[in-house]
């Protein structure tokens, strides 16, 4: 059963005086399955950012719909809308989005505090999650006194605690050294096989290589996508690199 | 040199929202500093009564503002060099070296000296007229009217105010020089450390001020509240401070361990990220909460006493003309001498009603629970001489009394009447030092004063006794001799009222003055002893002391606020924009736009409100030391002065939300206008 599907998805941004038009997305259209782990690929300016504002329902298409779990975003009050991101998706940014005023604890609480859940029941929920991911010990810190992948960590843990239907990830290794990138996507590849669904938006071969399928937008269209099959990582990452040469040297769709 | 003025130039018009409202206040200062230098260089003051006493304030009011100008002006300038860190760093990293930057600096320095001095002196010279028309509304007296440039005041202003910008110009070049550029470049985007509540100053603050209130409330004597009023004032500043600046991190510490109500939506966010506003605020909050009360006690109270002046002189001098001669002995008021004296008095002053004379006499010394010590070798041995109990007894006879009031007494020889005023008095005997104790009759509250007790500040009773020279027969009468220790005053008062008004009053003092040798009985300390008040000539002195006062308090107040108005700008500016990546952030995670601007506005209303709220806690805790200290200065309309001072608290606390609704306007602009952007 999907559990995202995208139809029709149509942007275009206006500047201000109204008289230039720019499309960020065309005609996007694809669908998500329960339990998988996508990532969506492209270069700068494809209308990656674009695309995944509108699934995280912070931004309206200009027309064309998204369907989480059967439900249409796009006609949401903006009140309704924020509760059902609460309850629904969790977000993993390349920039952490962690508020430096709370401790790293609190930073993953915040999904829960303000759906109104008892504290007692965050704990219950904070110590598998935090446990899975490693980050026991640095609950009572701010965000100023750990490291990137530290960060990136609690805010995984942040997007994990309400239990999502969908992952949301952009560029989640974007500000990462090497070793703190293999380290989230390890963790992003244990969370898909316990079941998680997962959408990420990346430019990088190397964490996209990590997914069980790979989507590939040019010009604000779905160009072409690679589905895992049973290939190594190793594997998958060279298709990928291959896929992206061609794209680049303007190669026909395969 | 050209390129300098165009860089400066472009920076301070790029960050108008910083240096328009720097300039602007840099004007009030050097404004206000020129109009109360002008105002008490003015010929004006020279040519009443009144005038001397605001000739003495008027300095003083000057120097307030210099140096609160000061610390002001480099508060602001400081808040300007932080927000624009990072574009220097960007010019020296494109290329400007150290010395480029200084001369940067010192052109915008100078720019903004120059604007601030011009157009403050421009304001001064134009309001200097306006502001000397209210004093004289406030003094009531005839003036003329023609503009005037005062040059030395001119000079005295640019000359201080040049002197602080220059200050500020050093500071800012010697920063460039000290500071390394990367640093600047990167300095806004350093990590904030978590503020840690520091419990000990909070305490301290807690119990400074509660110490303080209890001070206040707990004083009994007026003159008590002279030495406390200082000693309190003291005390509520650093306990404001302390408060603001520790007291609130603690407080949200505090309520962060409570989980039950730390995780609910409508506190988590606010309570944590409070802390942060108020470690980076606390300061300004303080100051602007000292300011508040400051300018709330200062015109309460000096408008009380302007409104109440004309009570208040009637307390003081109940007739229109009081004389006062001491007198070696009560034989002279039966004498040729005291019929010569009255014979010229008809003469000097034909027309007198309401005539009333009594002889009066006075000790001063230290009450005790039933008595007072007189002597002063006697109160040398007093392991501690009680400051506050230190007083007067007017003795006056049975007689005179009767004849004063209109009514009739039975009093036997050993009994007496109290009059009691700025005291209270519970003892059944009454006990002049060395003489024999005397029943009280009846203890008569405020009852009944006449002039020379009025003027007092001290606590004093009056002692109304049948057997006048009995009572004080162990008393030495005092010709300025002090050889036993156990002496008396003994005075002749005599007062009357003129038909006629205040014409015919003043038309007295000459002649009166004039014969002060032929009017006295006795020389003392090398001159005449003989003392003349004419309400009429009191009353101009009253209204140049209390509307000097006032109008000073009017003026100060004004520099006060506009300091306070540009803390509470430049807080909201930078509230705005440290809260732009909050805002972006919670919305991504979950938070409705409303929502988040419910949370941000409760926030910044608990930190703008805070002050005005402890302000009016300083003001009511501070109102039984002003009501004390206004009674030293025969205030005495409670009723008048709580509506006063609850007006001024109505009409500051309107001015503040005006104010706060302003900024914060600025503030969503930045809020918003910069979410667009991104």
């Amino acid at each position: 059963m999907s559990i995202l599907e995208v139809n029709h998805l149509q942007k275009v941004y206006t500047t201000r005086l109204g008289s230039a038009k720019v499309e960020a997305l065309r005609s996007v259209t694809f669908s998500v399955e329960e339990g998988e782990f996508v990532a969506i690929m492209g270069e700068s300016g494809s209308g990656k950012t674009t695309l995944l504002n509108i699934l995280a329902a912070l931004d309206k298409p200009t027309s064309g719909s998204v369907l989480l779990d059967g439900q249409d975003l796009t006609g949401l009050k903006e009140s309704a809308v924020a509760a059902f991101r609460r309850d629904n998706l969790g977000f993993v940014f390349q920039e952490f989005n962690l508020l430096d005023t709370f401790t790293l604890e609190d930073n993953i609480y915040l999904p829960l505090v303000l759906a109104g859940r008892p504290h007692r029941e965050m704990q219950q929920y904070l110590s598998p999650i935090a446990h899975q991911l490693g980050i026991n010990d640095l609950l009572k810190k701010y965000p100023y006194e750990v490291s990137g992948g530290q960060k990136q960590r609690a805010a995984v843990a942040r997007a994990l605690i309400t239990h999502p239907k969908l992952i949301l990830a952009d560029e989640p290794t974007g500000a990462l050294d090497s070793k703190s990138s293999d380290e989230l996507l390890t963790i992003l590849g244990d969370l898909h096989r316990l079941g998680q669904t997962i959408l990420m938006v990346t430019h990088s071969v190397k964490a996209a290589s990590h997914a069980s399928r790979v989507l590939f937008i040019k010009d604000g269209e779905v160009f072409h996508q690679i589905y895992r099959g049973d290939v190594t990582n190793e594997q998958l990452y060279q298709k990928i690199s291959d896929t992206l040469t061609m794209l680049a040297t303007g190669g026909e769709r395969a | 040199m050209k390129l300098y003025l165009k860089l400066a130039l472009d920076g301070v018009r790029k960050n108008h929202r910083l240096y328009f409202p720097y300039i602007l206040i840099g004007s009030v200062m050097v404004m206000m500093h020129y109009i109360l230098a002008a105002l008490s260089s003015t010929p004006m003051l020279r040519q009443f009564e009144g005038g001397g006493f605001l000739r003495a304030m008027l300095p003083m009011g000057m120097w307030v503002v210099v140096i609160f100008a000061a610390f002001f002006l480099f508060y602001c300038n400081s808040f300007i060099i932080r927000q624009r860190n990072r574009e220097l760093g960007l010019f020296s990293v494109l290329g400007m070296s150290r010395k480029n930057l200084s001369l940067l600096m010192l052109t915008e320095n100078l720019l903004t000296a120059g604007a601030s001095i011009t157009l403050g002196m421009l304001l001064g010279i134009a309001l200097e007229k306006l502001a000397e028309l209210g004093m004289v509304r406030l003094i009531a007296e005839e003036i003329s009217y023609e503009m005037r440039i005062d040059g030395i005041s001119v000079i005295r202003t640019a000359v201080l105010f040049g002197g602080i910008y220059l200050l500020l110009t050093l500071r800012a070049i010697f920063r460039v020089w000290r500071t390394d550029p990367l640093h600047l470049l990167q300095s806004t985007a350093v990590g904030e450390k978590p503020p840690k509540a520091n419990w000990l100053f909070a305490g301290l603050g807690a119990g400074l001020l509660i110490w303080a209130y209890h001070l206040a409330i707990s004083i009994q004597q007026p003159l008590e509240a002279l030495t406390t009023f200082f000693v309190a004032v003291v005390l509520v500043i650093i306990a404001t401070y302390l408060l603001f600046i520790a007291g609130s991190v603690a407080l949200c510490r505090l309520l962060q361990r409570n989980r039950r109500y730390y995780y609910k939506p409508n506190h988590f966010i606010s309570v944590a990220t409070m802390v942060y506003r108020m470690k980076r605020n606390g300061a300004g909050l303080a100051s602007i909460c000292i300011l508040l009360t400051v300018v709330l006690v200062m015109l309460s109270s000096t408008l009380s006493l302007c409104i109440g002046a004309e009570d208040a002189i009637l307390t003081t001098y109940p007739h229109d003309v009081l004389i006062e001669t001491h007198i070696p002995s009560r034989e002279q008021m039966t004498g040729e001498n005291y019929a010569a004296r009255r014979a010229l008095l008809r003469e000097l002053a034909p027309e007198q009603v309401n005539v009333q004379e009594y002889v009066r006499g006075s000790v001063s010394g230290m009450f005790t629970e039933d008595g007072i010590i007189i002597d002063a070798g006697a109160l040398e041995d007093l392991s501690m001489v009680v400051m506050e109990n230190i007083g007067m007894v007017y003795i006056v006879s049975q007689q005179d009394f009767e004849q004063l009031t209109g009514r009739t007494y039975t009093l036997a020889a050993d009994e007496c009447l109290l009059l009691t005023s700025r005291m209270d008095y519970a003892a059944p005997t009454f006990t002049l030092q060395g003489g024999a104790p005397l029943r009280v009759q009846a203890v008569m509250p405020d009852a009944w004063q006449l002039g020379a007790d009025a003027m007092n500040m001290f606590p004093a009773l009056t002692l109304v006794t049948p057997d006048f020279a009995g009572v004080t027969a162990h008393l030495a009468i005092d010709d300025n001799n002090y050889a036993s220790g156990m002496e008396m005053l003994l005075a002749w008062c005599y007062a009357f009222d003129v038909p006629g008004g205040a014409e015919s009053q003043l038309a007295l003092y000459d002649p009166l003055k004039n014969h002060v040798r032929d009017l006295s009985f006795l020389r003392r300390h090398g001159g005449y002893s003989f003392s003349l008040s004419i309400r009429e000539m009191k009353r101009v002195g009253f209204y140049g002391t209390y509307g000097g006062l006032f109008f000073i308090g009017i003026m100060l107040s004004i520099v006060f606020i506009a300091a306070a108005v540009l803390i509470i700008y430049y807080k909201q500016v930078s509230e705005g924009y440290e809260d732009q990546k909050r805002f972006a952030i919670m919305q991504k995670v979950g938070m409705t736009k409303r929502e988040i601007r419910r949370s941000i506005n409760s926030q910044v209303l608990t930190v703008f409100f805070a002050p005005l709220l402890l302000a009016g806690l300083h003001l009511t805790f501070a109102f039984p030391l002003m009501w004390k200290l206004l009674m030293m200065l025969n205030f005495s309309n409670m009723p008048l002065m709580i509506v006063v001072t609850a007006c001024s608290f109505v009409v500051f606390g309107v001015m503040y939300a005006a104010v706060y609704k302003m900024t914060s306007n600025a503030y969503y602009a930045i809020v918003s206008g910069k979410q667009d952007n991104t």
